[in-house]
């Protein structure tokens, strides 16, 4: 029993990485949401396959939460903001696709050597899933930093902050239940307010480029 | 008693909100602004002399106190600034008038999430905080909706956002290390329950931790590297907002850092998150004052001087022991008062010339003689010219790290200190002195905005010149705050 | 004995069935659009008509284009002995993982050098494709090896799949299937099929393999073609083996062999369905995509090796 949990967990916190290195590899703008939503799904099930195994009910409600906002809510509300703006599909990366693909594997490893003395340390069933989380936090970095457009770069900020919440589960279970809370309420606030600009941007430099982005500088 | 503090932003933001008639909306403003100090001001004399009060998620210290009062001072000169500043630009057609209640409405949301950072005892609130404080401001920053201030809000909101990922991923690593002690379930993030137990921590974890917390932090200080949304922000954000930016936020990162940095430096020893933080001063200050050399707009100028002092309040927190951390805390209070009393003069500056290159001014003196005449006091003030505030903090700092023996890092910051003086000071007088370059009249600014500057700037001579007992009397309590600081 | 028996019978049930397989997934993807198509023998039927027919060999070629069809029909049915079905008996006396790969390799380095041989453009130009898509899906098929190799602690691929068919449920994990994941990709690369080639196409600007074999005519094209025949369903098996044996009989008795057996077909049936809906519902990519999807490959494999290690 105890054993097939860890087996799920483990399956499931790889899947997020698989989604981590499939948002650097895909094309698509449509096809980049629902594998973030993807992620996203895979983190809630992550989450209350946590709970389950280990009984605290307050994991259940971030789970929950996780689902209900990162999987379903926030890939609807980029979905509109493109819908509206209507953005072209293309993904336009600034580093070209298989580069990125070995640079993603290169930051694995890197997280790999940075989490295994916290591994040493750590207690929880899930431990080894700090690699993982670590390693998606900074695929989420390296997609901001590589794709143009503005809306990437407010996916790649979300991917950042599943590899948290991933890192917080495996270490310690998650966060005091306010916290949890409290950081919902901020990613979802964020979401909109860069939804907005996204909107502001798009209306006054008449692109999503972001790399228009460099008039001010000394 | 605490939730007041909070309390008192928020109602102040909600009347602005719903009122529609300007002059209500900045009755309103100050009023709040007003109470807010007035409740600051209690809170923290009853601190000071009755001891830290803890309720539950809030928690007030000394230090807590003392940037209370940061806050409430420069945002009740801001508002009171705003009431002149954001009139005219109201009058010259900027934004629509439907949006100046809007103004003071996210200026004391923002405030309150300022608030919020002094006063959370759970470094996850703090967190929360923080990241509400990019939130409010960001559409502060984009305020006039131009093209270089939606770039800067977007850097802003997005560079701040990074950092800050990763000071969460550094709060949970603590979370974790408490957890290892207090056993699963019974973790805390707790600050004052944390500094108790700092000892038996996990250091691998705490210095991982701490470096996270440091640059992630550190982005929203605005420490070289991770300084780069600092000017373009600073710079777009309306002038009053550049002030509370400068002024207050800087100080409420390096305030989190702080915390963290007295845990880790009890469990670990001052030397690790100290040496950490004299290095991203010295980076900070070398980087701003090359930085300085170039700018050829005066509100990056003065950006990145806050980078210069930030770098300054590091190395001295860095630096530590009883005067490194006096002077690090004095420095926080002379910079925040001095900053805004130039960013203000900055925008009287702005609405009279209308640009903001320094190549472009000439002959203030002639053209607004009084306003001029104190911006350019401003000026010597920010260098560190006797007898204003920062020429005795900086001292004590230097005192401090003789006192430690860091002489290879103490020379440094003599050298920068002395780069930043010399180039200051020439830009100032460039814009200040000679001779204007077409005919134009005298017209000062706004009486408001020369009281608020002469209060301000009246506060930093005084603090030059000496250091009421009651204010010593506190610093000295905060620096007992701190390991090595007795 | 029997199980030396086995070992051969399972041997020359690969090599026998090789053309069918391709019938049938023929077949497949003649359903699959709504046409009859040709019988499932088919292929068995071209093979012996080719062998019938006499070679016509450039002038120009050297002996390199005549011993390739041989090297390569004797890479295949040695690589054929090695690798378990139905039962975990084999011949690979000396070889391992290891010598499969390079068996595959060295069918792929004369075929790309037979067709450089008759100096034509087509020859040269499949020969450097080839190159540049086998450079790509080489690593990740050693690194998915490897993740076996590593859970199972051998690099025999009797003894692996021996290994993961006795030990139940608990070897099932990320790494596992990722590189599971990572080899279907090199199956469909190794074997120019679609997306990476098609193989029914003899259009000049897209094709990989078949570019490579139109100097042949004859019995030596009835050679290349059994042995890629041989290849795909080597391939094929391989994929099961390898990742997902449970199945394949470990001990020889009646029952465990017929259940093998029949599981063994299945198996091979699955796949050749899972290759027909590919090839049915997708389109060959663009040259200059391919590394996008090689390297995916990579990274699967990659990530297989990373779960190995950390969870």
């Amino acid at each position: 029993m105890a054993e097939l949990d860890v087996n799920l967990i483990d399956g499931l916190a790889a899947l997020v990485l698989l989604t981590a290195f499939l948002i650097v590899a895909t094309g698509r703008m449509r096809t980049l949401v629902r594998v973030f939503a993807l992620q996203s799904l895979a983190l809630g099930l992550l989450a209350a396959a946590v709970a389950y195994s280990t009984g605290y009910w307050h994991i259940y409600i971030v789970a929950a939460l996780t689902i209900l906002l990162k999987a379903l809510v926030i890939p609807r509300i980029i979905d509109r903001v493109m819908d509206r703006i209507q953005v072209a599909n293309d993904v336009e990366p600034s580093v070209r696709t298989p580069s990125s693909l070995l640079i993603a594997g290169g930051l694995a490893i890197l997280a790999y050597y940075v989490a295994e003395p916290l591994i040493q340390s750590g207690e929880t069933i899930t431990a080894g899933a700090l690699a993982l989380s670590l390693a998606v936090v900074l695929i989420g970095l390296f997609v901001m930093i590589s794709r143009k457009k503005a809306i990437t770069q407010v996916i790649g900020l979300l991917v950042m902050e599943n590899g948290l919440f991933m890192a917080a589960l495996s270490l310690s279970y998650g966060m005091p239940l306010i916290v949890e809370l409290g950081v919902f309420f901020d990613i979802m606030v964020a979401v909109l307010i860069m939804g907005v600009f996204v909107f502001r941007i798009n209306r006054t430099f008449d692109t999503l480029d972001t790399s228009f982005l460099r008039r001010l500088r000394d | 008693m605490l939730e007041l503090l909070l309390l008192i932003p928020v109602l102040t933001a909600l009347v602005c909100l719903l009122l529609r008639d300007r002059r209500k909306v900045e009755w309103a403003s100050s009023l709040g602004s007003v109470a807010l100090l007035a409740a600051s001001l209690l809170a923290s004399y009853d601190v000071v002399t009755n001891g830290a009060k803890d309720e539950g998620t809030l928690y007030m210290d000394g230090l807590s106190a003392f940037m209370l009062m940061l806050v409430a001072i420069v945002s009740l000169a801001t508002s009171l600034y705003s009431v002149g500043y954001m009139g005219r630009e109201l009058q010259e057609g900027r934004f629509g008038a439907k949006r100046i209640s809007y103004y003071y409405a996210l200026l004391h949301a923002f405030v309150m999430t300022m608030v919020l950072v002094c006063l959370s005892d759970n470094l996850g609130v703090m967190w929360i905080a923080i990241e509400a404080t990019t939130l409010a401001s960001a559409f502060l920053v984009s305020f006039y909706n131009s093209e270089s201030s939606l770039e800067a809000a977007w850097k802003y909101v997005i560079i701040c956002s990074v950092g800050i990922t990763l000071a969460l991923l550094g709060t949970i690593l603590l979370y974790a290390s408490s957890i290892q002690q207090l056993g699963e379930g019974g973790g805390s993030l707790e600050w004052s329950s944390l500094l108790a137990m700092a000892g038996q921590l996990d250091p691998t974890l705490l210095r991982i931790s701490f470096i996270l917390v440091l640059v992630g932090y550190g982005t929203k200080v605005g420490l070289a590297p991770m300084h780069t949304w600092l000017p373009d922000a600073h710079s777009q954000a309306p002038t009053p907002i550049s002030a509370l930016l400068s002024g207050v936020l800087l100080n409420c990162a390096m305030y989190a850092i702080l915390r963290y940095h007295m845990i880790s430096s009890t469990s670990l020893g001052p030397g690790f998150s100290g040496g950490l933080l004299v290095l991203f001063g010295v980076l900070s200050m070398a980087i701003a004052a090359a930085f300085i050399i170039l700018a050829k707009d005066f509100k990056r100028l003065l950006a990145y001087s806050s980078i210069e002092h930030m770098g300054v309040i590091a190395l001295g927190f860095g630096i530590g022991g009883p005067l490194g951390i006096i002077g690090g805390l004095l420095q926080m209070l002379n910079h925040a008062l001095t900053k805004s009393a130039l960013f203000f003069g900055a925008g009287q500056v702005y609405a009279r010339t209308k640009t903001r290159t320094i190549e472009e001014i000439r002959g203030l003196s002639k053209t607004m003689p009084i306003t001029s005449t104190l911006w350019f006091a401003g000026f010597l003030a920010i260098v560190g010219c006797p007898p204003f505030g920062i020429f005795v903090s900086e001292l004590v700092i230097l005192m401090a790290g003789l006192q430690a023996g860091e002489l290879l890092v103490i020379s440094l910051y003599l050298v920068l200190l002395a780069i930043i003086f010399a180039v200051v000071l020439l830009r100032a007088s460039r814009m200040v002195f000679g001779h204007p370059p077409k005919e134009q009249g005298r017209r000062e600014g706004d009486l408001s905005a020369i009281l608020l500057i002469v209060a301000l700037l009246a506060g930093v001579l005084v603090l030059g010149l000496y250091l009421p007992q009651g204010l010593n009397d506190m610093l000295e309590g905060i620096a007992r705050l701190f390991p090595g600081g007795g | 004995m029997a199980d030396l028996v086995l070992a051969l019978i399972q041997t020359a049930a690969l090599l026998a069935l090789a053309p069918l397989l391709t019938g049938i997934i023929r077949k497949l993807k003649a359903w699959m659009q709504s046409r009859r198509g040709p019988p499932i023998y088919q292929p068995y039927l071209d093979l012996a008509k080719l062998m019938r027919k006499g070679s016509v060999v450039s002038e120009d070629s050297s002996w390199v284009t005549t011993i390739t069809p041989y090297v390569c029909l004797i890479s295949m049915v040695v690589a054929a002995l090695l690798v378990p079905a139905f039962v975990t008996e084999s011949l690979g006396f000396l070889g391992d993982l290891i010598v499969l790969v390079y068996l595959f390799a060295m069918t792929r380095f004369f075929t790309a050098l037979a067709a450089l041989d008759a100096g034509s453009t087509f020859g040269g130009m499949g020969s450097s494709r080839e190159m540049l898509v086998s450079s790509l899906i080489e690593p990740a098929i050693l690194l998915s090896f490897f993740t076996v190799a590593l859970l199972t602690g051998t690099t025999s691929l009797v003894s692996v799949t021996s290994v993961i068919a006795t030990s139940g449920a608990s070897l099932i994990g990320p790494a596992l299937l990722l590189a599971f994941a990572a080899f279907l990709i090199a199956v469909l690369a190794e074997n120019a099929r679609v997306p990476v080639d098609n193989p029914s196409t003899h259009l000049e600007l897209t094709m990989i393999h078949e570019a490579m074999l139109l100097e042949y005519s004859g019995k030596d094209l009835a050679l290349m073609e059994y042995s890629s025949m041989v290849k795909l369903t080597l391939f094929v098996t391989i994929a099961w083996s390898a990742f997902l044996p449970w199945g394949v009989a470990t001990e020889i008795t009646a029952p465990a062999l017929a259940l093998g057996v029949i599981v063994f077909l299945a198996k091979l049936l699955t796949l050749a369905v899972v290759i027909a809906v590919i090839e049915s519902s997708m389109a060959k990519l663009r040259l200059f995509r391919l590394p996008n999807l090689l390297t995916g490959a990579f990274m699967l494999a990659f990530l297989a090796v990373m779960s190995y290690f950390v969870l």
